[in-house]
């Protein structure tokens, strides 16, 4: 392990039964720096992201946050979650809550904040994502484009410093995707460690500050936008861009 | 992950458990100083020898030839009597199972029972004798051939058809109570009833509409009270005295003519045999079934939320242990029959613990056990049914599991399971019926009780199914209601 990087992925392997997902994965994540994750459906670019705050139980290698090993018993792995943020590409919001009871729920419950000071910190993010006006309503009432920005908003209020996205626009209408993607671009602006999983190339070359390109349960090749778009070196990277590129 | 502790969660069950045994134990054993008493099972439907009044008790006027000696001989010989009423079959098996000291239920002294059973002095011979509808050509067994015919279960008339089917060729029938039986026949779904004789002539003269065609009992047999083979002395020699004071004092030949001879014992026909008269001749008796049934539903519901709840959970956290159990659970008891359940706690139960189950609780625990299966598997299935998407966020935002399953999670997997519950609210309450099979008089027990008595088959289910109408239906409101607010 190494403390210069943020987030430290060794060799790490996951099956399903007989399918193995990921087949020795490698990468290292500097603070600031804004990883874009691409490649082909089903290639596990979601199990990886999963793995790193032990949504899933990795099989083998190992996922150090901070320098710390996740998967050592004595981390406590709630403490870990606390500090990487996550975004879902169905949102995942509580329906059974209001839009500022789901960004308050996790500081007030884990005693990071007094009630008063979270509303006050959830004002403040529902102001960052745009959102201040829909403070009680509920959640069912927005728009997927909103919706999203709400759980970027929640993720935000335990105040990580990772974040992790996962097709975060995937599930959106296209005129909502801009409002969003604004959003992310703003974070990444402000320094936030970003692992984005996403199919918005353009978001991918103006932000990103390295592109990883999944293909099989391997990375397939890396680099920063320019060497991945402009001159991809594998023939998998190749047809996977004019795939994507070209519809 | 795993931080929420099956431990604890079966630390509970088992402590609910041990506090329902608990109770079964501390009942209280009703021993005054002077007087012992015993307990003697005895017939729900058995005229003339037990006639309940309306209330299911034995405390009117003519209670019937055993439970007028029973009186007598307690009197005179000094001890004290409880008696529970049940169908004749679950009287011999109360009296296996220890649950009483005697049976006192016209019970024919035959061989076969002698050896497993202890018998008084015999007070009365009774025999078997054969039945048909009024109109009917049938005189004779050897008319019998091909036909239908039918017997109460555990009877000496039910021996006897068994034994002279080949004999007779015909096919047999079995009934728990006369009157069902009787009416069977009226209603030509039966050929011809085999039943004892006086049980047969004292239903004839209140009204049955049928015709004793057999000129002489058949297999006239004594009648005794059944002891636990070896056990009570005591109370066997009592009886034993108290029958020979009887017949010695002819008190014995009264109470049998007061019963079989004179008219006086009949159920007036005055008594309205309207709807409403019948209502209104009934009304506390129904009221009581009703309350009963009630109170069942409702403590029988309360607690087997809470131990579906726990089987729920069980089955819902992460642990292969508590999965297994939870699903054991569920599994046998929503696979046995609740009639089954309930003859297993209520009869068999007691062979174990060697301690009788009072008959409340033991309906109850059949309840509970049998609705909180139901309930485990529809709070395990609402907790499934929530999207698993929602675990993922808040246990993503650093929420431990026990604080993601009760902010997160249950609230949701409530709403799903609310109209399920509701469901099986009412599936309870229906429930409840079975548990008149050990006799608990709730509102079918009643109905079976006044029926006995007045032979209104039609018009009392009539009445009694309205009224399990009704209280669903207001139920059903009820739960449309609080749907409606939770939504
Ligand atoms: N819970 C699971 N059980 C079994 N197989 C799974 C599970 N989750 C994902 N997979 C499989 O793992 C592979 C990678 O999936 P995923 O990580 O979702 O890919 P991507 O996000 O790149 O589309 C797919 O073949 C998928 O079917
Ligand atoms: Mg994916």
């Amino acid at each position: 392990m190494d403390k210069q990087y943020k987030v430290q992925v060794k060799d790490l392997h996951k099956s399903y039964g007989k399918n193995e997902v990921l087949q020795g994965i490698n990468l290292n994540v500097k603070p600031s720096e804004v990883v874009c994750m691409i490649g082909p459906s089903g290639s596990g670019k979601s199990t990886f992201l999963r793995c790193l705050n032990r949504l899933e139980i990795p099989n083998g290698g190992h996922v150090y946050v901070d320098g710390y090993d996740i998967a050592d018993p004595k981390v406590n792995i709630n403490k870990v979650r606390e500090n990487i943020g996550m975004v879902f590409q169905h949102f995942n919001l509580f329906p059974n809550m209001s839009v500022i009871e789901n960004i308050t729920l996790a500081p007030v419950q884990l005693k990071k904040e007094s009630k008063e000071e979270a509303k006050k910190d959830a004002l403040h993010y529902l102001e960052v994502v745009g959102l201040k006006e829909k403070t009680n309503v509920n959640p069912k009432t927005l728009s997927g484009g909103q919706k999203q920005r709400v759980a970027i908003a929640r993720a935000l209020a335990m105040k990580p410093d990772v974040m992790l996205f996962d097709e975060p626009t995937s599930a959106l209408d296209p005129e909502m995707v801009g409002d969003v993607l604004e959003v992310m671009k703003n974070l990444a602006r402000q320094g936030m460690t970003m692992i984005v999983v996403t199919h918005e190339m353009g978001f991918a070359k103006q932000v990103a500050d390295r592109v990883v390109f999944f293909h099989d349960g391997n990375i397939r090749e890396q680099g920063t936008p320019e060497q991945i778009f402009e001159h991809p070196q594998q023939e998998d990277t190749k047809n996977f861009l004019d795939k994507v590129l070209n519809v | 992950m795993r931080k929420i502790g099956w431990r604890k969660i079966l630390a509970t069950f088992i402590a609910v458990l041990g506090i329902a045994l608990g109770w079964s134990l501390v009942e209280p054993q009703s021993v005054s100083a002077a007087e012992p008493t015993y307990t003697f099972a005895t017939n729900n439907t058995f005229e003339p020898f037990e006639i309940q009044d309306s209330k299911g008790g034995y405390s009117g006027k003519n209670p019937g030839i055993e439970i007028e000696m029973l009186k007598k001989i307690a009197k005179h010989e000094h001890f004290k009597y409880k008696l529970k009423p049940m169908s004749f079959n679950g009287d011999l098996q109360a009296l296996e199972g220890g649950q009483v000291d005697a049976v006192i239920a016209g019970m024919s002294v035959t061989n076969e029972r002698k050896q497993k059973f202890d018998f008084s002095k015999p007070y009365y011979t009774d025999g078997v004798m054969m039945a048909v509808a009024k109109n009917s050509k049938i005189t004779s067994l050897k008319q019998l051939k091909g036909k239908m015919v039918s017997a109460k279960s555990g009877t000496s008339a039910a021996l006897f058809v068994k034994k002279n089917q080949k004999k007779y060729g015909y096919k047999i029938r079995y009934f728990d109570s006369s009157n069902t039986m009787w009416n069977d026949v009226k209603n030509g779904n039966t050929d011809a009833t085999f039943d004892d004789g006086p049980v047969l002539q004292y239903g004839i003269r209140t009204g049955v509409p049928l015709k004793i065609v057999t000129k002489k009992p058949i297999d006239a047999q004594p009648v005794a009270v059944g002891f636990q083979k070896g056990q009570n002395l005591a109370l066997q020699k009592k009886v034993n005295d108290g029958i020979d004071w009887l017949n010695k004092t002819g008190q014995m030949k009264q109470i049998v003519n007061k019963y079989t001879k004179s008219d006086k014992t009949t159920k007036s026909s005055t008594a309205s045999r309207t709807i409403p008269g019948l209502l209104k001749a009934n009304r506390s008796a129904l009221l009581n079934g009703l309350w009963m049934t009630i109170q069942l539903t409702i403590v029988g519901i309360i607690l087997a939320m809470i131990f579906g709840l726990i089987l729920g959970v069980l089955g819902f956290m992460q642990s292969k242990l508590a999965n297994g159990i939870s699903s054991i659970i569920i599994y046998i008891f929503r696979g046995l029959p609740m009639i089954v359940l309930a003859f297993f706690i209520y009869m068999g139960l007691p062979n174990v613990i060697g301690h009788k189950v009072p008959l409340f609780l033991a309906g109850i625990m059949t309840l509970m056990l049998d609705e909180g299966a139901y309930i485990g598997a529809i709070v395990k299935g609402g907790f499934d049914a929530v999207d698993p998407g929602q675990w993922e966020a808040a246990r993503s935002l650093g929420l431990p599991y026990r604080k993601a399953l009760i902010k997160v999670v249950a609230p949701q997997g409530i709403k799903i399971m609310v109209p399920s519950l509701v469901n099986q609210f009412i599936i309870t309450l229906k429930d409840t019926s079975i548990l008149s099979a050990i006799g608990v008089m709730e509102l079918t027990q009643t109905g079976t009780v006044i029926i006995s008595q007045n032979m209104e088959g039609f018009k009392m289910w009539l009445i009694i199914g309205t009224i399990y109408i009704i209280i669903i239906t207001l139920l059903t409101w009820l739960s449309n209601y609080i749907q409606k607010r939770m939504a």
